[in-house]
């Protein structure tokens, strides 16, 4: 099914929920709503299940205004954060719940609750009461009954925040298989941008009720429109350099600040050239130690080292309070107060405008 | 663990002696309670009673009898007694009922005048409603007037009194089970509706099994109300035939200027039994839904 | 021109929507609304006409039924009696009643004097010292002071009718008359003592349990702090726990005010006005015994529903003051789920 919000805003009194968002979801792809806790995509999501009436704007299923339509007839299945079982009933009639409103026979119901409940694996549960199983196995029942319904649209809200680390990454290779192989349209809510990253088509990043990109994993990490977006995705977080200047000498392009002076690639280099005072952006994996001194190395001293297990997570002071992470090989034992020169890799670099936020190499 | 004391540590002895008076205090404070209780219990067993003491017909300590609850075999007793159940029970269904849908409404659905009602129910809560029995005596005679229905819900009938006490009671029930509704999930009630299911059916097949503990509050608290209801039913019925226990007790009282008190505390007790039971096994809900904010008393 | 058409059509189907959810939401409320409607609001508006006319045994009518009304109900054939409209002359009456400042004085003795020993003063002492012993002995003490709440009151009077007995009957008598003490029939002889005593054990609980559920949610770091300062149990009660609990107190105090102002149940059953001449006889009752128990079966509706509705303007006062003070309001969320 084919999603689209048109101009959709939601608001309660002065309160601004949603504003003015517009998108479009293709028939089955895996979107991701991405942002900060309260920025206003659980609302979005819950508008398009039907649960809260769109102050203004538009939704519309394949085409069609569903802004009236109940959620019950919006054939869509919803999986929720508290996994929203009902305590008082068996998995099996957890499952059967929306087929047993439909009122199909019992046959048919047994058939596929047992169908459905085979597939996430927790068929020999049927029995149980949601009380006695798992975090993991709850969020399985609750997955099965948003799909023995053959729902048209999947909805999952921060499906996975309530499970621990380990149970959430296989929980989330099989939420993406199981979409893939069904082919269902669906809509995820996270606020955890790796989840977002390993999972979506395409990322709508939402901050403030306000639609801040929607675009592909790869383009929103490789190229951020905007500054909240290359700060909030990617882990560890971008270096944000403040009050860099970029001038051109010699055919060189250089980008500097009291801290350091290295050299740019020409194709970002002339975008922002003389613009005077910018932000500079770099990922910690593209910081790396400098082999030898040549000269295009930036000097600091160690701050904080942070073992990360497979990488110690570096904290660098830089001349007039600039702080960089990176990320080092723990084999290396660099600790605080060491001098040491690294590597920008600045064909990675981005440059923000501080002024608007947005970037300047993508606008 | 006491809440505002650490009774484990710092001064002994000081500490000790607070505490002794305090339990000495409340010890003395329940005394008047326990006698009252303790001579109701005496007095259904003997032939008289001097003080707490039990007589003999000759004046001696002793005179121990069952002849007191010789009333179980007068048809009349178990006719009073099924009126004051039918009035409990109808509480009971009345208030649970009604409350649990109105509850429900301003709780958790968006609708024209939800904030007035809401007020409205505060307010009727606070207010004293027995200074309403004038009028509500020519509504019932206004019932009574009606086809059918006067005969079951009119003035001088089981089911008036019973309505009555069910709509007196509903401010407090309904405030009750709204307070029970707002700490449901709503995404469970979220993932019902996206299931396919209408408000009612989320009310009644998803809500209503989650707030059972409170329902269950609610009708105690509601079958203690109409079962120990002296007032209204003194006030709208006439006779013996559609008056519950406790008018019977109190026509038993002030029957002659000789009242055998034995034989009323006997039918006293016999209708504190259900009471004891519920106060037994469910004290904590009991003083739970009082601080709740009731109808305070007296 | 289309567009105009269009947006008319699409704002009709918009109210009709409106109009159908909060139908849905109304048949939620109906069952409820009816009987309040029944029993709260008609009788409210019927105290006030009631209180304007002459209603009586000997004037029984239905009393709707006056002035221009009477020949259109005599032709319903509803029976019409000869209630008059009066104005305010049962008011007037009210207050020229020879037993009107007796009756006003019981009352205010009666509710202040209740209210001050029993239904706060003793609530709280009850409350400070069920949480300041050992909690589970704490909670049997308070188990007990619910009691006589949920004592029948015919049962719970007959109680305190024994305790305060003539000799060789009375329970207080028997213990008494050792010490040295005359025997006396201690209810003809105190009502007011007894009147007060019956209420204040049955209205102490409401405030003992609202108060302690208080006095457990103040953080114990407080007390602990203060007593580290070297405080008092006396100090500590003073200047932190009281405070603490002021709007508990302050809820209590003017709720019960409401509830003595308007409750007779243990006053009728007790001494029911006596003995003597309105001895105990308070407002409530008076409006109760007018209207509906008389010892010449002349019922004075009118004159009683005056009595009664004056009750009522004090209980609506005090209603919108808890809406104000205690904002409640303020306390309810809202519904998470729209109704489309």
């Amino acid at each position: 099914m084919r999603v689209e919000l048109r101009n959709l805003s939601k608001r309660w009194g002065n309160v601004v929920g949603v504003d003015n968002i517009s998108l479009e979801v293709k028939d089955g792809e895996f979107v991701a709503f991405l942002g900060p806790s309260g920025c206003g995509k659980t609302t979005t999501l819950l508008m398009i299940a039907g649960i809260y009436k769109p102050t203004s704007g538009e939704i519309l299923f394949d085409g069609r205004v569903v802004n009236h339509v109940p959620p019950k007839d919006r054939n869509i299945g919803m999986v929720f954060q508290s996994y929203a079982l009902y305590p008082h009933m068996t998995v099996f009639d957890n499952i059967a719940y929306p087929l047993k409103l439909q009122k199909l026979p019992k046959e048919e119901i047994r058939e596929r609750v047992q169908r459905v409940a085979d597939m996430m694996g927790i068929g020999h549960l049927l029995d149980r009461k949601p009380g006695q199983l798992s975090g993991g196995q709850q969020q399985r029942v609750a997955l099965g009954r948003a799909l023995v319904k053959n729902p048209k649209l999947l909805l999952f809200d921060e499906p996975l925040s309530n499970l621990d680390a380990r149970l959430r990454l296989t929980m989330r290779g099989e939420i993406k298989r199981r979409q893939m192989e069904l082919g269902i349209t669906s809509i995820y809510v996270t606020h955890d941008q790796v989840e977002a990253m390993t999972m979506a088509d395409r990322i709508a990043v939402i901050k403030d009720g306000k639609l801040q990109a929607y675009d592909t994993p790869e383009e929103l990490y490789e190229r951020p429109r905007t500054l909240f977006i290359a700060s909030f995705i990617g882990n560890p977080p971008m270096n944000l350099i403040r009050g860099v200047e970029v001038v051109r000498e010699n055919g060189t392009y250089w980008t500097q600040c009291p801290a350091f002076r290295v050299p740019v690639p020409p194709e970002r280099g002339e975008k922002v050239a003389g613009q005077g005072e910018i932000i500079m952006g770099i990922r910690p994996e593209d910081i790396t130690l400098a082999a030898e001194e040549d000269g295009q190395g930036v000097v600091g001293e160690v701050y904080v080292v942070e073992p990360l297990g497979r990488d110690d997570l570096i904290s660098v002071q830089l001349l007039g309070d600039v702080y960089v992470h990176f990320l080092a090989d723990p084999h290396l034992k660099l600790r605080p107060g060491m001098k040491i020169t690294m590597h920008f890799d600045t064909s990675k670099v981005q440059f923000f405008d501080p002024e608007s936020e947005r970037s300047l190499l993508w606008g | 663990m006491a809440v505002w004391v650490e009774t484990e540590q710092v001064d002994g002895i000081g500490q000790r002696l607070r505490n002794a008076v305090a339990y000495i205090l409340l010890a003395v404070s329940i005394i008047p309670i326990l006698v009252g209780y303790a001579w109701l219990l005496i007095a259904t067993f003997s032939y008289r009673t001097e003080g707490l003491l039990p007589k003999d017909p000759q004046g001696n300590i002793g005179g121990w009898t069952l002849a007191n609850w010789q009333f179980v075999t007068d048809p009349l007793i178990w006719r009073v007694t099924f009126n004051s159940l039918v009035i409990a029970l109808g509480m009971v269904v009345g208030v649970g009922f009604a409350s649990s849908l109105a509850g429900y409404a301003l709780s958790r659905m968006n609708f024209a005048g939800r904030k007035g009602f809401l007020s409205m129910t505060l307010v009727l809560h606070a207010f004293p409603s027995v200074t309403l029995l004038i009028s509500i005596f020519f509504v019932l005679q206004a019932i009574s007037a009606l086809p059918g229905v006067g005969k079951v819900f009119g003035y001088n009938t089981v089911g008036g009194v019973a309505l009555v006490m069910v709509s007196l009671d509903l401010p407090l029930g309904i405030w009750l089970m709204k307070g029970f509704f707002d700490n449901i999930s709503w995404d469970m009630e979220r993932a019902a509706l996206i299931d396919g299911a209408s408000r009612f059916r989320v009310w009644w097949e998803i809500i209503m099994p989650q707030i059972r503990p409170g329902l269950a509050a609610l009708a105690i608290f509601t079958f203690l109300t109409g079962w120990s209801a002296y007032l209204i039913p003194a006030t709208f019925t006439i006779g013996t035939k559609v008056s519950n226990l406790p008018v019977y007790i109190n026509y038993l009282m002030g029957e002659t200027s000789l009242t055998n008190w034995n034989q009323v505390a006997a039918v006293g007790l016999f209708q504190m039994i259900p009471i004891l039971v519920f106060f037994f096994f469910t004290q904590e809900k009991l003083l739970n839904i009082y601080s709740g904010g009731t109808k305070g008393g007296v | 021109m289309e567009a105009v058409v269009q947006e008319q059509a699409m704002e009709m189907v918009a109210r009709r929507r409106s109009w159908r959810v909060s139908l849905e939401a109304f048949s939620f409320m109906s069952p409820a609304m009816v009987l309040v409607t029944l029993f709260f609001f008609i009788p409210v508006v019927l105290l006030l006409w009631i209180s304007l006319t002459n209603l009586s045994s000997n004037t029984f009518g239905n009393p709707l039924c006056v002035g221009g009304m009477r020949d259109f109900c005599e032709s319903l054939g509803i029976r019409v009696g000869r209630v008059e409209f009066v104005g305010v002359s049962n008011y007037r009456r009210l207050f020229a009643d020879r037993f009107f400042p007796k009756i006003l004085g019981n009352t205010l003795f009666y509710v202040f004097t209740t209210l001050i020993f029993f239904n706060v003063g003793l609530a709280l002492i009850l409350a400070l010292l069920t949480t300041h012993i050992e909690r589970r002995t704490g909670f049997l003490f308070r188990a007990i002071w619910l009691l006589p709440r949920i004592t029948p009151s015919v049962i719970y009077i007959m109680m305190w009718k024994r305790i305060s007995a003539d000799a060789p009957y009375g329970i207080l008598n028997q213990f008494l008359v050792p010490l040295g003490f005359e025997p006396k029939a201690w209810l003809k002889e105190a009502p007011w003592l007894f009147v007060i005593i019956t209420n204040g054990f049955v209205g102490a609980s409401f405030g003992m349990l609202i108060f302690s559920s208080a006095i457990e949610s103040i953080p114990r770091d407080y007390i602990m702090a203060a007593k580290v300062d070297g405080a008092s149990t006396l100090q500590i009660i003073r200047t932190i726990i009281i405070p603490l609990i002021k709007w508990p107190l302050l809820f209590v105090t003017t709720y019960q005010t409401l509830s003595l102002l308007a409750s007779f149940e243990y006053i009728l059953l007790l001494t029911n006005g006596g003995p003597g001449l309105y001895r105990t006889e308070v407002w409530s009752l008076t409006a109760y015994h007018r209207a509906l128990q008389t010892y010449f079966g002349n019922n004075q509706w009118g004159y009683g529903a005056a009595w009664g509705f004056v009750l009522v303007v004090i209980g609506i006062i005090f209603s919108l003051i808890y809406l104000r003070v205690f904002r409640f309001d303020e306390l309810v969320q809202e519904p998470k789920i729209d109704a489309l």
